[in-house]
């Protein structure tokens, strides 16, 4: 089998350290780019979300590379995430690439469906092989996703800006090509210690952004436009508690032990919206409510015609705890310029906030939602 | 005498600012960018030089709009500034109550609320240009009104016929049908105008509590008929400030002014013969990546000032101050 996956971030890291280990063939098709977009674009339906099309384009790619199936997200319930696989496979055929369509499901029997997927793809490698490698997998992740939350804190005060940017991408580098699971924790201390090393503005009292939203394009680059990698150059400190390995840690094991991470969040959304609405509709709700005081401000990112996310956008004016949030929505006709202009006058609008923080006259949340019209 | 320098590049028309060292405003020009900012920036200073009090000297320069950044490497700005928060400023200092700003420029429009004096949200249009100035100035060369006397005609209609604003397209078409039924060009303008008030209020203002004071400002605040169609819809007066069209270009230069003010940095403004300059802007496809970036490209004499449009950083590259060249 030659396995092909779409991108999201830096899933492609655990997912073929796990195909390695095991010996099964996968086909990373190469970084989004332009190319990979107006594929997706080309073929996909038109009214679709980013998240669609990137990912098809992916697969496009990944098929050109001789995949013979591919591996997508898939479950019940939970947005148009739901049908993704299935018209995506649709698509691939009418395209003529017979590919088989391997659906991990999201939903519900997260951790056996996907241990099944891999036993399956593997040619049956024995359990205990393929629990190491998935032990092994997902280390990684958790590895890279410690050093990002490091690199949020240094790029808003490095003095040499993208110097944090550099150490990051060696370090993907470096954790992506490690074969030796022993080796994970000494390179992954190395590299903090690294960012920790580094020259930086000590006096600085960064602004401190909050990045809430749909998974996908939060953690995508390539969709938000680097949105914190800009962020870092206009001297803000990122702040997010959407992470991969965050979503695997719970959704896999712990969740099904009944520890739910955003039991907090659906909470502190309860006065405003009382139910799952799909997606991350209701934890982008809950995430404004909840940090409101903790932040300077707020950067909701979405993909256009998202549901969840834009019943999620037209609550949050209504709360009462008081942030200003900028909604960023994010599709194929989105130009970084524009996206430039808005975040810096949203920083700016931030910082003018810092030096007189006591807004007179009964200001209340609903002055203070902005949006990408 | 001290005197600070703003500029704003539009897409449409580019603005220069001399403020004073107790802001006022010293002289400000209005020309249009025609798809030429560079040689637009050089034709602004040409005029700011000859305008300028013999005595004067140019202790800071900030550079806005749209081409904000090219116009600060070819002046060698002290500050580029976004312009939405370069409009606020300048509203404020002229309006200092106000509380909500509509601004309407070529290709684009905003909205700014603003609360107790700082900036509490704002909005920008992207997905449309139905109702900016480009529109406007299409529509009155199509019925043959000079887009001076739009405003004024406008204001005669006693019976506006209601025209599509959602979008320009539609609005043409829709123009074109009540031209053929007979209306007066009066009512079609200023039905034209109140179609515009609504797609400005239903979009770019949509969920925004608009508060009086309401100052409005940019190219199109010239039309006496869009601030009337604004009242209108808004039930309350509209205040059109002073320097209205030029406003972002002295926010630029209030904001380096304050600037140069705390930092007491001295200025890396490039000098008068910038405008005499021969620069060079050229564009390349970057081979790096699928991506294939257009990669702009500005030199002087053969040395490249800055690059960019690319996606990553590979090609940037900026060399602002004097002593690089």
């Amino acid at each position: 089998m030659r396995v092909g996956i779409p991108h999201a971030g830096n899933i492609y890291i655990p997912l073929r350290t796990i195909f390695k280990e095991l010996g099964t063939e996968l086909v990373v098709p190469p970084p989004s780019t332009r190319r990979t977009l107006d594929l997706g674009v080309r073929y996909a339906p038109e009214g679709t979300c980013l998240p669609f099309k990137l990912t098809l384009g992916n697969l496009i790619e990944a098929c050109e590379l001789g995949a013979d199936s591919v591996l997508q997200a898939g479950g019940i319930g939970i947005c148009r995430l739901s049908y993704y696989a299935k018209v995506q496979k649709q698509i691939l055929h009418d395209l003529g690439y017979d590919i088989e369509m391997l659906t991990f499901d999201v939903s519900q029997n997260k951790l056996v469906g996907l241990l099944q997927l891999i036993k399956r793809v593997s040619n049956n490698s024995p359990w205990s092989k393929i629990i190491s490698a998935f032990h092994f997998g997902l280390a990684k992740l958790a590895a890279l996703d410690n050093i990002e939350k490091v690199i949020h804190k240094v790029r808003a005060v490095e003095l040499e800006k993208g110097t944090a940017n550099k150490i990051f991408k060696e370090s993907i580098k470096a954790i992506d090509e490690l074969s030796e699971h022993a080796a994970l924790k000494k390179i992954t201390t190395e590299y903090i210690e690294k960012l920790g090393q580094m020259a930086k503005d000590d006096r600085a009292d960064p602004l401190k952004v909050g990045i809430i939203g749909e998974i996908f394009v939060v953690l995508d680059p390539f969709s938000n436009m680097d949105l914190e990698v800009e962020l870092g150059k206009l001297g803000v400190e990122v702040k997010r508690s959407l992470f991969f390995s965050q979503w695997t840690k719970f959704s896999l094991f712990l969740n099904s032990l009944g520890i739910d991470e955003w039991k907090r969040v659906h909470k502190a959304a309860m006065p405003y919206l009382k139910r799952d609405v799909g997606g991350d509709g209701w934890e982008s709700v809950g995430e404004k409510v909840l940090h409101a005081k903790e932040y300077d401000g707020i950067i909701h990112v979405a993909p256009f015609t998202c549901m969840p996310e834009t019943v999620a956008q037209n609550i949050m004016p209504s709360t009462k705890e008081d942030i200003p949030v900028l909604t960023i929505l994010c599709d194929e006709q989105m130009a970084k310029p524009g996206m430039l202009t808005r975040l810096e006058a949203f920083v700016d609008l931030l910082k003018f906030r810092r030096r007189r923080p006591k807004l007179t006259s009964g200001t209340r949340g609903n002055r203070e939602n902005l949006s990408w019209h | 005498m001290k005197t600070y320098l703003g500029i704003d590049v539009g897409s449409v028309t580019t603005k220069l600012a001399l403020l004073d060292q107790d802001n006022q405003l010293i002289t400000a020009n209005y020309l249009h960018t025609q798809g030429k900012p560079i040689a637009v920036i050089q034709e602004g200073l040409k005029q700011i030089e000859r305008q300028m009090p013999p005595n004067a000297e140019i202790c800071g320069v900030a550079t806005t709009g749209s081409a904000r950044y090219l116009a600060g490497v070819i002046m060698g700005a002290d500050l580029v500034k976004n312009e939405i928060t370069t409009q606020a400023i300048a509203t404020m200092h002229y309006i200092p109550n106000v509380r909500t700003v509509i601004e309407i420029g070529g290709q684009d429009s905003k909205i700014i609320i603003i609360r107790d004096g700082i900036v509490t949200d704002f909005g920008m249009n992207t997905v449309c240009a139905a109702g900016t100035g480009s529109f406007l100035d299409h529509q009155a060369s199509r019925l043959n009104v000079g887009i001076e006397e739009f405003g004024q005609r406008a204001l005669k209609s006693k019976m506006p016929v209601r025209i599509a604003g959602r979008c320009t397209v539609f609005a043409e078409s829709d123009m074109i049908h009540k031209q053929q039924m007979g209306h007066q060009t009066e009512d079609i303008l200023y039905g034209l105008c109140q179609a515009l008030a609504r797609n400005y209020l239903n979009n770019v203002a949509l969920g925004k509590e608009i508060q009086p004071p309401v100052v409005f400002q940019g190219g199109v605040a010239f039309n006496q008929g869009m601030v009337k169609a604004l009242e209108e819809n808004l039930n309350t007066q509209i205040i059109v400030p002073p320097h209205h069209e030029v406003l972002g270009a002295i926010g630029a230069a209030l904001l380096v002014h304050e600037e140069t003010d705390i930092n007491g940095n001295k200025t890396q403004f490039r000098g008068f013969s910038t405008s005499e300059a021969k620069y060079h802007t050229s564009a390349f496809e970057c081979k790096a990546c699928p991506n294939q970036c257009e990669i702009i490209q500005l030199s002087l004499n053969g040395k490249v000032l800055a690059r960019w449009g690319g996606r990553c950083d590979l090609w940037e590259r900026t060399a602002t101050s004097h002593k690089d060249l």
